[in-house]
């Protein structure tokens, strides 16, 4: 491996993911130069560090309390980066087009696989360490004042230990997603698709999951009456290493740290190895019999739907399950609905209704805010087309409303059958994630028209990030208008269940339907005045 | 309209007098910021010629072509298509007009039949005509075997033949064609050509063409409008610019940089060879 070709390598990727944003994309501009990382660190560990010293003076902890925080915190900073930089990747590095993320380039370029891996896992890493760096810069005066100088060393080593392991777990999500998209490409029809989009869908909640320390720690407590199992999982050596180092057991403590280490480079190999196994340059190719290409679209013609807005809705559908960027938007309400199964019975039922109903909702914002941006360059096609403003509005809203309605129905069943809830409950807990869902997806179309962004970039966003959290934050707080008074309608206290809280609930809703469908009905016209890129 | 075989071989043009006119542009202006991307075009297209915008690079041709169809909205100046205003129906007006871009922007994640289905609903072509005419363009450029893979995995040249089926399939009465022999094989490019003169001079489709391969103009256009800077420098038959530009007996691409004021090239060449 030729280090020095990993690190060009890397600075690369790592510029690419920078220039990404609307503010970086001067290639000038500071923020778009590594250094800016570095720079970021810096700032963050200097800031954390001069906040938490400052508190320390001000709060008298004795040197033993403060030690023993520190060896509380300590064994769990490498797991935290290892899960963050997992999560916050799939999240958003398995959105990069290979255009941009350079893989193409490492096909033709004279770059071997795990020159590759060990260089994307570095940017990766890299892209995260502010975060770290501010953790890191806050436990440093707690270390100092409890005199555990030495471990907070070992703990700071082995958290950007972590840091690079979540990077290389990610290519390797990354070359294993790759192989699942094409897998089963045989398949004719829409069964496959679907199977593809599925399996797609597991292998990153696996990944999420087997690495979430919460779920994990979970997990392995149902095995501790067979005594200490975490010496079995590598993932957690740096933990295991960390306890027993500040537990007085150093050479055990170093043996776990120095596994740790080797287990890293363990999967810098084997990522190198999945990258060539798994990796296809060529696209995929998907096989439709010409009788489904040419069966046109009953089920949405019986919605009202003309010819050119269904074909609209049933390519925006396809769209969905077929690209891998759209993954992360279908991984989050699953993850958060297992996440319910596992947890619910702490939630109750009317935490869980609420959560459901929030799940949902914020599912049709997300596919909402995202369905004008994310056909990018296309959409001038519209321009084009004999279409109207307002069908390619319905359009979206119907590609949106598809899946969440049928994800809401679903995720009311759930919660119905946990809680066993009356059929009655149950029909009216649907009508009101349903309603929320409605509410949210006509919120999300009304930004999508005025900021959504059209433009090519390593890292797609779809909608400007000012608007994204605008749209966020505003839909919020519509979407609880409508759940918290529907949900104490539904299982409040006997006696809670009033009359107004219903009316409350559907005229909140219907006037801030109105008003959203009104918004959005005006954006999309004012968007089809003009070309907006 | 009756249905046109993708025929090979010259066709020979139907006579311009008393046309009716596919396309006028009256006085249209666009500026972006303190950019004047066009300034004042006027010309038209009348049904049954092939009319070539010419012009180098900027010279506003993208944003004519982008104008005429609504993707841009002129500063000033007006453009009717058959007769109307594009802004009084423009869904009526796009149904008769087909669109190639300069750079098609396909939805990658579809295969090339299931992108061609896609426009053929967008156009309202009924199934077993548009399943008759796509298999036919699709046998005729040798993409037919291809329909069904992605096309994020075509070649450049496949993704064209695509954007060029997607715009002739519904048999539109006006082509806007930007740049549409771009990266397509000798043999396609050829069946392109010989269809559009087809279509011109047998079933009186008006076409704007633009291209930077000059030969290809002066061998397909009726008429050649050129473009420098936004405004129109020149419009006519390839012989009467010829006459104008005093350079009788040359070929196309003389009396282009002559009349765009790129003529002399030999100290740039000079310069570059050194």
């Amino acid at each position: 491996m030729n280090l020095h070709r990993v690190g060009r390598l890397a600075g690369i990727l790592v510029a690419s993911q920078m220039r990404s944003g609307r503010s970086s994309s001067d290639p000038r501009s500071f923020f778009g130069r590594p250094h800016a990382i570095a720079v970021f660190d810096l700032a963050a560990f200097l800031g954390a560090f001069a906040v938490v010293g400052w508190g320390l003076r001000s709060v008298a902890l004795g040197s033993a309390n403060l030690a023993t925080l520190a060896n509380d915190l300590f064994p769990f900073l490498p797991l935290v980066a290892v899960a963050a930089v997992l999560i916050a990747g799939v999240m958003f590095e398995l959105t990069n087009t290979a255009k941009f993320s350079g893989s193409d380039a490492a096909n033709w370029l004279p770059i071997t696989p795990s020159e590759y891996v060990a260089a994307s896992s570095a940017a990766i890493a890299y892209s995260y360490t502010p975060a770290i760096a501010f953790l890191l810069g806050g436990l440093l005066p707690i270390a100092l004042a409890g005199g555990v100088a030495a471990t907070y060393v070992l703990c700071a080593g082995l958290t950007v230990v972590g840091l690079y392991e979540g990077g290389v777990l990610v290519e390797m999500v990354r070359a294993t997603t790759q192989r699942a998209s094409s897998f089963g490409s045989g398949r004719r029809g829409q069964l496959g698709i679907l199977f593809r989009a599925a399996l797609l869908v597991l292998l990153i909640l696996a990944f999420d999951l087997a690495f979430n320390p919460v779920f994990l720690l979970g997990f392995l407590q149902h095995f501790s009456s067979y005594g200490d199992v975490t010496a079995l999982v590598p993932f957690l050596w740096s933990t295991r290493g960390l306890s027993a180092w500040v537990s007085g057991d150093r050479l055990l403590g170093a043996a776990f740290c120095l596994g740790q280490v080797g287990f890293v480079g363990m999967l810098v190999y084997l990522a190198g190895l999945l990258r060539v196994r798994f990796w296809v340059p060529a696209a995929a190719e998907v096989q439709l019999s010409p009788a489904v290409s040419a069966r046109g679209h009953p089920f949405l013609a019986m919605l009202g739907l003309s010819p050119a807005e269904a074909a609209i809705v049933s390519k925006d559908l396809r769209g969905f399950v077929r690209r891998r960027e759209m993954l992360p938007t279908l991984v989050v309400p699953v993850v958060l609905i297992v996440l319910l199964i596992v947890e619910g019975t702490a939630l109750g039922s009317f935490g869980s209704v609420l959560w459901m109903g929030w799940v949902a909702g914020f599912f049709a914002l997300l596919l909402a805010l995202t369905s004008v941006g994310q056909e990018r360059r296309s959409f001038q096609s519209y321009y084009a087309y004999p279409i109207t403003a307002r069908a390619v509005l319905r359009a979206k809203a119907t590609a949106v409303l598809l899946p969440a309605l049928v994800g809401a129905a679903a995720m009311a069943i759930v919660v119905g059958v946990i809680f066993a809830l009356s059929p009655f409950v149950i029909a009216a807990f649907v009508l009101l994630t349903a309603t929320g869902a409605v509410l949210l997806t006509l919120w999300g179309l009304v930004f999508a028209a005025r900021f959504s962004d059209f433009q090519d970039r390593p890292r797609p966003q779809y909608l400007r990030p000012g608007a994204m959290l605008g749209a966020m934050g505003s839909g919020m707080i519509l979407l609880f208008g409508v759940l918290v008074p529907g949900a104490f309608a539904l299982l409040g206290p006997r006696g809670t269940a009033s009359a107004g809280l219903v009316v409350w609930t559907l005229g909140f809703a219907l006037a801030a339907g109105a008003l959203a469908a009104h918004w959005a009905r005006t954006g999309f016209e004012r968007l089809f005045r003009e070309i907006p890129f | 309209m009756s249905a046109t075989p993708l025929r090979e071989g010259p066709v020979s043009p139907a006579p311009v007098l008393s046309r009716p006119l596919s396309l006028e542009a009256n006085g249209v202006s666009k500026s972006y910021g303190v950019v004047r991307a066009l300034v004042d075009v006027t010309f038209s297209v009348p049904a049954g010629e092939i009319v070539g915008l010419l012009g180098p690079n900027g010279a506003g041709k993208s944003t004519m072509m982008k104008s005429i169809l609504g993707l841009v909205h002129p500063d000033s100046g007006e453009i009717r298509l058959f007769g109307r205003p594009v802004g009084a129906d423009p869904v009526s007006a796009k149904r008769q007009v087909g669109y190639v871009p300069e750079s098609p922007s396909l939805y990658e994640f579809l295969t090339g039949a299931e992108y061609l289905d896609f426009v053929a609903d967008m156009y309202g072509l009924d199934r077993s005509t548009r399943r008759e005419r796509i298999q036919q363009f699709l046998t005729g450029l040798e993409l037919a075997g291809h329909e069904n893979a992605l096309i994020s995995g075509y070649s450049q040249g496949m993704k064209q033949k695509v954007a060029l089926i997607a715009a002739l399939a519904h048999r539109p009465r006006l082509l806007i064609l930007d740049e549409p022999l771009n990266g397509l094989d000798p043999r396609s490019a050829r069946v392109t050509k010989d269809l559009l003169r087809n279509l011109a001079s047998r079933d009186g489709v008006g076409v704007l063409f633009s291209t930077h391969v000059l030969e290809i103009a002066e061998a397909i256009c009726d008429r050649v409008v050129i473009l420098n800077r936004g405004q129109v420098v020149a419009s006519g038959t390839v012989a009467a610019l010829r006459d104008r530009a005093g350079l009788a007996g040359s070929g196309l691409e003389e009396v282009f940089l002559t009349l765009t004021g790129t003529g002399d090239l030999r100290d740039v060449v000079s310069a570059l060879a050194h």
